[in-house]
C-alpha cells in the first residue's frame, strides 16, 4: 500500500510538472497521451490481469463519448455527462461482459469483437447522431469554479482522472479480488477447486475496465469536441491493443507508456507519410516476432542488470578481503610451523 | 414473390461467399489452433489481384487461377515466416494477424486506391435466366453453384479419403496424431494454404457481387467469424449451414431493418452462443 500512494504521488508530481517545462504543441499531444492511456490501463486490466483478450475495448470508448456528444445536445453539466457516460458504460459492459464470458479466449475476442461492429454499423447507419460523418459538439468542463478553456487546464483536469485511474487500478490489483482474478487467468479450474466462481471477478473486472474506458471516451469529448463511427472501429480496438503491448503487458503502468509512445511515434511518422497503417503493422509483427516484451520489461530489464552488476562488483570486492585474508593465515601458520 | 425469391437468391449467394471464407477460417482454427484475423485480407486481396489481371485484358478464368495462385504463395510466405513461429500463444496470434491486415490493408490501399472497385462479370455468364416473370442472374446462380460444389467436395474429402480422416482425427487430437508418425507441420501448411486459397476463390467469385473497397476486409472477417461461431470451430458443415443463417439474414435484415441488420445476425449469434456455447456443430472442448 505505501507503494502504491508513493507512486501515484511521484505519478501526480510529473503530471503537475510537464505543463511547466513542455511547449504548448508537447501539452496538447500530452493531453491526448493522458486520454489513451486511461483507455489502454483499463485493457491492460483485463488482458494482462484477467486474461481476457478483448478486440471489444473500443466499443465503451466510443459509447462514452457518443453518450456526451448526444447529452450535450440538452445539458452542459460536466458531472451530470461524465456520469451518464460512466454509468451506461458501466451497465453496458456489465450486460456485454455477462455474455461474452460464457466463452473465453479466441471466442471472447470474437464475441466482443462482433459487439463492437454492432456499435459500428448501428451508429454510422442511424441518422440521429451525424450517421458516418459524425457529429461535432461544443462542451466545456466546469466544475463548479469557472469553464476550463485552456489547454494547459484541460491537460490538469484529465491528468486528474489519469493519476485517479492509476491509483484505483493499482489498489484493485493488489486487493484480494485482484488477487483472485491473476489467480484465475494463470489456472482457472484451480480457483475454481478453491471455491471462487471466476466469473464474477472476470465480469467484475470487465465491468470496471468498461467504466474506465467509458470514462476516457467521455474525456476524449472534451478534448477533441468530435465523435464519428470510427471510434468503435476495429482500428480504434487494435490501437488500444498495441499500446498495452508496446509499454508492457501484464503491468499497470506499463499501458499508460505504451500511450505515450504511441501517439508521440504516431504524430512524428505522419508527419511525413501517409502509411502510418502499415507501419504500425509492422510495429505489430515486430513486437510479436522479436519476443522482447514491452517498454516497461526493457526498463525493468536495464534495472535488474544494474542492481546485479552492483551485486557482483560488491560480492567480488568482498570475496577478494577474503582471499587476502586466507592468504595471509595461510602464509602466517607456515611462518609458524617452520620456527 | 418474386421479390422475395430474388432475394432469397442474393442471400444464398452472399452465403456461399461467406461459406469459402468460413470454411478454411474454421478448420484453420479446429486443426492448428491459429485464429488467422487476416483472413479477410486474403479474401479481398484475390479479388484485387483478379481485377488487376482482368483489367489488363485477361480472361476472367485465367485471372481467377492466377489470383488464387498469388494468395496461395502469399500465405505459405505468411505461414512460413510468421504463423508458424506464433503458434504457442493466443495473443501474440492475434497481435501477428492484426498487425497482416494493418499492413496487407494498406498496402491494397497504396496500390489500388481508395475508390470502389468491381470485377466485371465474366461474359458467358453475363445475362439473366427467366422463370415465369422473374429474373435470376446467372452469375449469383453459377456462384450458388460453386459454393454447392465446394460443400460437397469438403464433405467427400472430410469423410471419404484418407487426408480427410487425418485431418478430422487432428482436430480431435492433434498430439496424438502426431504420435502416429503424421508430419504434422506439412498438414499444417497444406490446410493453411488451402484455407488461403478458398478464400481466394471466394474472394474472386465475390468481386463482381461485392465489389472491393477499403475496410471491406474488416467487414467480410467480422461476418465470417459469426459464421464459424454459428456453426462451431473446426466444422465444415456448421460453416455451411452458419454461412447460409447468416447470409439470409443479412439479405433479409438489409431489406426490411436497415440500420439494425447487423445487430440481427448478432443477435441470432448471441441466442445460439447462449444455448450452445461451441456453436450448432461445435465439438465440445475437453
Amino acid at each position: 500500500m505505501k507503494r502504491i500512494i508513493l507512486s501515484t504521488i511521484g505519478l501526480m508530481a510529473a503530471v503537475l510538472f510537464i505543463p511547466v517545462v513542455a511547449s504548448p504543441y508537447v501539452i496538447y499531444l500530452s493531453t491526448e497521451v493522458l486520454i489513451m492511456a486511461i483507455f489502454a490501463m483499463s485493457l491492460g486490466l483485463i488482458m494482462g490481469f484477467g486474461g481476457m483478450p478483448s478486440l471489444g475495448h473500443s466499443a465503451l470508448f466510443g459509447l462514452g463519448a457518443y453518450t456526451v456528444v448526444a447529452l450535450s445536445q440538452y445539458v452542459s453539466n460536466v458531472y451530470v455527462l461524465l456520469g451518464a457516460a460512466l454509468i451506461l458504460t458501466l451497465i453496458f459492459s456489465l450486460i456485454t461482459g455477462f455474455i461474452a464470458m460464457r466463452n473465453t479466449g479466441i471466442f471472447f475476442l470474437m464475441v466482443t469483437l462482433a459487439f463492437t461492429q454492432v456499435l459500428y454499423l448501428i451508429s454510422s447507419g442511424m441518422n440521429l447522431w451525424g450517421g458516418a460523418d459524425g457529429m461535432s459538439t461544443m462542451v466545456r468542463a466546469n466544475f463548479g469554479f469557472g469553464n476550463i478553456a485552456s489547454s494547459t487546464g484541460l491537460f490538469y483536469m484529465i491528468g486528474v482522472f489519469f493519476v485517479l485511474s492509476y491509483f484505483l487500478l493499482k489498489v484493485y490489483t493488489s486487493s484480494p479480488m485482484g488477487k483472485i482474478l491473476k489467480g484465475v487467468m494463470e489456472n482457472e479450474s484451480r480457483m475454481t477447486a478453491l471455491g471462487f466462481n471466476p466469473k464474477i471477478f472476470k465480469t467484475a473486472a470487465y465491468t470496471l475496465a468498461g467504466g474506465m474506458a467509458g470514462i476516457a471516451g467521455a474525456l476524449y469529448i472534451y478534448k477533441n469536441q468530435f465523435v464519428s463511427p470510427e471510434l468503435f472501429s476495429v482500428h480504434t480496438a487494435a490501437e488500444a491493443m498495441i499500446m498495452v503491448f508496446i509499454g508492457g503487458y501484464g503491468t499497470i503502468f506499463g499501458p499508460a507508456l505504451g500511450a505515450g509512445a504511441f501517439v508521440f511515434i504516431e504524430n512524428y511518422v505522419s508527419s511525413f507519410t501517409d502509411r502510418w497503417s502499415l507501419i504500425l503493422g509492422l510495429i505489430f509483427i515486430a513486437i510479436v516476432m522479436l519476443k522482447r516484451g514491452g517498454i516497461i520489461h526493457l526498463l525493468s530489464l536495464a534495472w535488474n542488470s544494474i542492481v546485479r552488476m552492483r551485486k557482483k562488483m560488491f560480492s567480488e570486492r568482498k570475496r577478494n578481503v577474503v582471499e587476502v585474508k586466507e592468504e595471509e593465515e595461510m602464509v602466517n601458520e607456515r611462518i609458524t610451523k617452520s620456527q | 414473390m418474386s421479390f422475395v425469391l430474388t432475394n432469397l437468391l442474393s442471400g444464398l449467394t452472399y452465403g456461399m461467399l461467406l461459406f469459402l471464407m468460413a470454411a478454411g477460417l474454421s478448420i484453420i482454427y479446429g486443426l492448428m489452433r491459429i485464429i488467422n484475423l487476416a483472413h479477410g485480407s486474403f479474401f479481398i486481396l484475390a479479388s484485387y489481384v483478379a481485377y488487376t489481371f482482368i483489367r489488363s485484358g485477361m480472361n476472367f478464368w485465367i485471372g481467377l487461377v492466377l489470383a488464387v495462385i498469388v494468395i496461395v504463395l502469399l500465405a505459405f510466405v505468411i505461414e512460413k515466416f510468421l504463423i508458424s513461429k506464433v503458434q504457442s500463444s493466443e495473443t501474440d496470434q492475434v497481435l501477428l494477424t492484426l498487425g497482416l491486415i494493418f499492413v496487407l490493408g494498406d498496402l491494397s490501399l497504396w496500390i489500388w486506391g481508395g475508390d470502389f472497385l468491381s470485377v466485371p462479370v465474366p461474359g458467358i455468364l453475363n445475362f439473366s435466366i427467366e422463370v415465369g416473370e422473374i429474373y435470376f442472374p446467372a452469375y449469383r446462380l453459377f456462384v450458388l453453384f460453386v459454393g454447392i460444389l465446394f460443400a460437397v467436395l469438403l464433405w467427400y474429402f472430410e469423410n471419404k479419403t484418407k487426408i480427410g480422416m487425418v485431418v478430422r482425427a487432428g482436430v480431435d487430437d492433434m498430439k496424438m496424431v502426431s504420435a502416429l508418425g503424421f508430419n504434422i507441420k506439412l498438414m499444417f501448411t497444406g490446410v493453411f494454404l488451402f484455407g488461403a486459397g478458398l478464400a481466394a476463390i471466394g474472394g474472386v467469385l465475390g468481386g463482381p457481387i461485392l465489389g472491393m473497397y477499403p475496410t471491406m476486409e474488416y467487414e467480410i472477417l467480422v461476418n465470417s467469424l459469426i459464421v464459424v461461431i454459428i456453426g462451431g470451430l473446426g466444422s465444415w458443415k456448421g460453416a455451411f449451414i452458419g454461412a447460409i443463417l447468416v447470409g439470409l439474414v443479412d439479405v433479409f435484415g438489409k431489406l426490411y431493418v436497415p440500420t439494425f441488420s447487423m445487430a440481427l445476425i448478432f443477435v441470432l449469434m448471441v441466442v445460439i452462443l447462449m444455448f450452445k456455447p461451441t456453436g450448432l456443430f461445435g465439438r465440445v472442448e475437453t
